[in-house]
């Protein structure tokens, strides 16, 4: 599903993030990457998604060589995955509903293909009430639900998260793992980068170290 | 039903920078206001130069003393042209008269001449046609070489003067045109860079959930349109208003120099290369900046 082969990448030409990375993740995996801030896990993330370029090595996310991808045909990778952040990244001018609506719409799904699956991904995560709200207006870890869902709603093969529960107290970090426990069990493949050891301790999945850019612990 | 939502998203970006939109609005109505007056102007000068054309006639001198059969000569020379449509004899017996009438105040100084100084003449009318003036001058040269011809008029002058005077407009019109387009294009890419980076993190979201960059570019790519569109209605209206106070205003005037022909606005196709014009202008803009706005999310 997904594949590393000597991936160097440096931020301005010589402050190096990732050096020399070769993994595989295999599809309807679980994996966790983990270590300290600045260690290089969401640079990884991000070279998976085209969000960023590397400088040498190949990535292969279900098949297509995302090196090889032009800018503009970068959407085609994008929607085999679905991406939360530790930010959330919502829009404050839209209400829950059409925060997750948008992932769909800009993909051009019909209306009521948006309707019935938005409200599908927000049953799931547990905020088909709060549709109406505006993300102002809900918790720090509902937040991060709506991020869930709308990164749910189209069904995408790969879920990356991006220390999604950076943000939030224990207990509600739980809760937030065990909806990509429940994506897991529908057959996506799951990267969940994160500092916090505890909750890797706790899940019992394989994880990957990095630090300093490097694999120390694949 | 793509481009319908996209224009919803137009418009609710227009809404919601009401300034900006505004201002960008007023720029192109008043740019586009100044070129509609100038092609107005165009318009109304051209039409003059036609008038003027139609009114063009040869006057052909003819040496004294010819005979019959020379004069029948020429007459048969005049008919075989398709474009003449009259031919007019003025002895010089006749020209005389027309001008001692015409001088009538001089008298004094008429009487004193011995003989009459002019010549007889042949007035040469055309058909109307789109080639008039050409013909009429292809037609006068032939006539200048013959023996028969003392000389001729025909207001060769200052017709090929004003005809290089309407060239020159229609170069000054396009570079003025040319001009505040760039301008428009600069405004207008600025204000909707301006509106694109209030979005950035909507597009750097879109982006990153798989839209396509058609997608992000489309409302701001109608967005441009529609202020193109609306300064181009504004420019307009506000052409016709100065147009019919003028038309109101210096009727008169405007008869007098005109010789009774009308004071002309844009016509339809005027009005559609005008109002085409601004919405390129409003694309051009729009799609130079949101260009840029992506390619600068994407890098960063």
């Amino acid at each position: 599903m997904i594949q590393l082969y000597n991936v160097f990448k440096t931020y301005n030409g010589n402050t190096p993030a990732l050096v020399d990375i070769s993994l595989l993740i295999k599809e309807r995996s679980f994996v966790f990457i983990t270590g300290a801030s600045g260690a290089g896990k969401s640079t990884l993330l991000k070279l998976l998604f085209g969000w960023e370029r590397f400088d040498s090595g190949q990535i292969l996310v279900k098949g297509m060589n995302v090196g090889k991808i032009k800018k503009e045909k970068l959407y085609l990778l994008r929607r085999h995955i679905g991406v939360v952040f530790q930010d959330y990244k919502l829009l404050p001018n839209k209400t829950v509903f059409e925060n997750v609506a948008f992932a769909l719409e800009v993909t051009g799904a019909s209306a009521r293909s948006i309707r019935y699956k938005t409200s599908d991904a927000l049953k799931s995560v547990g905020l088909f009430k709060k549709r109406d709200s505006h993300p102002m207006q809900l918790s720090g870890g509902e937040q991060q639900r709506v991020g869930i869902a709308r990164a749910l709603v189209h069904n995408p093969a790969i879920l990356l998260a991006d220390e999604p529960t950076g943000n939030l107290d224990p207990d509600i970090s739980l809760e937030i793992l065990k909806l990509f426990e429940m994506a897991n069990q529908q057959g996506m493949t799951v990267v969940f980068a994160t500092h916090n050891h505890e909750l890797v301790r706790r899940a019992n999945y394989p994880f990957i170290i990095l630090d300093k850019g490097n694999v120390v612990r694949p | 039903m793509f481009y319908s939502k996209h224009l919803n998203r137009a418009v609710d970006n227009l809404k919601s920078n009401p300034q900006t939109s505004l201002v960008s609005v007023s720029t192109f109505a008043a740019a586009f206001c100044i070129l509609g007056l100038f092609m107005v102007l165009y318009v109304n000068l051209d039409s003059l130069l036609a008038t003027w054309s139609r009114q063009v006639q040869i006057i052909v001198y003819l040496n004294d003393d010819l005979k019959k059969p020379q004069l029948k000569k020429l007459e048969a020379l005049f008919a075989g042209n398709s474009e003449v449509s009259s031919v007019e004899y003025v002895s010089r017996q006749a020209a005389w008269e027309k001008f001692k009438n015409t001088f009538s105040a001089e008298t004094e100084f008429l009487e004193t001449l011995a003989f009459n100084p002019l010549p007889a003449s042949y007035n040469l009318r055309f058909k109307p046609g789109p080639r008039r003036v050409e013909n009429i001058r292809r037609f006068a040269e032939e006539l200048r070489e013959r023996p028969e011809v003392e000389s001729l008029e025909y207001g060769e002058k200052w017709i090929s003067r004003f005809e290089k005077f309407m060239v020159f407009l229609k170069v000054f019109l396009l570079a003025i045109g040319g001009l505040l387009g760039l301008g428009l294009i600069f405004i207008i890419s600025n204000t909707i860079r301006l509106s694109a980076l209030s979005r950035k993190n909507e597009i750097e979201l879109m982006l990153m959930i798989g839209a396509t960059h058609r997608y992000i570019k489309t409302p701001f790519l109608l967005e441009g349109v529609l202020q193109g569109a609306a300064g181009a209605v504004l420019a307009l209206l506000a052409a016709k208003g100065v147009h019919a106070y003028m038309s109101f205003q210096f009727s008169d005037s405007i008869a007098k120099i005109a010789r009774d022909a009308d004071f002309l606005f844009i016509g339809p196709s005027g009005i559609l290369i005008l109002f085409g014009s601004s919405v390129a202008v409003g694309w051009l803009g729009s799609y130079i900046s949101i260009s840029k706005v992506l390619n600068m999310v994407n890098e960063s």
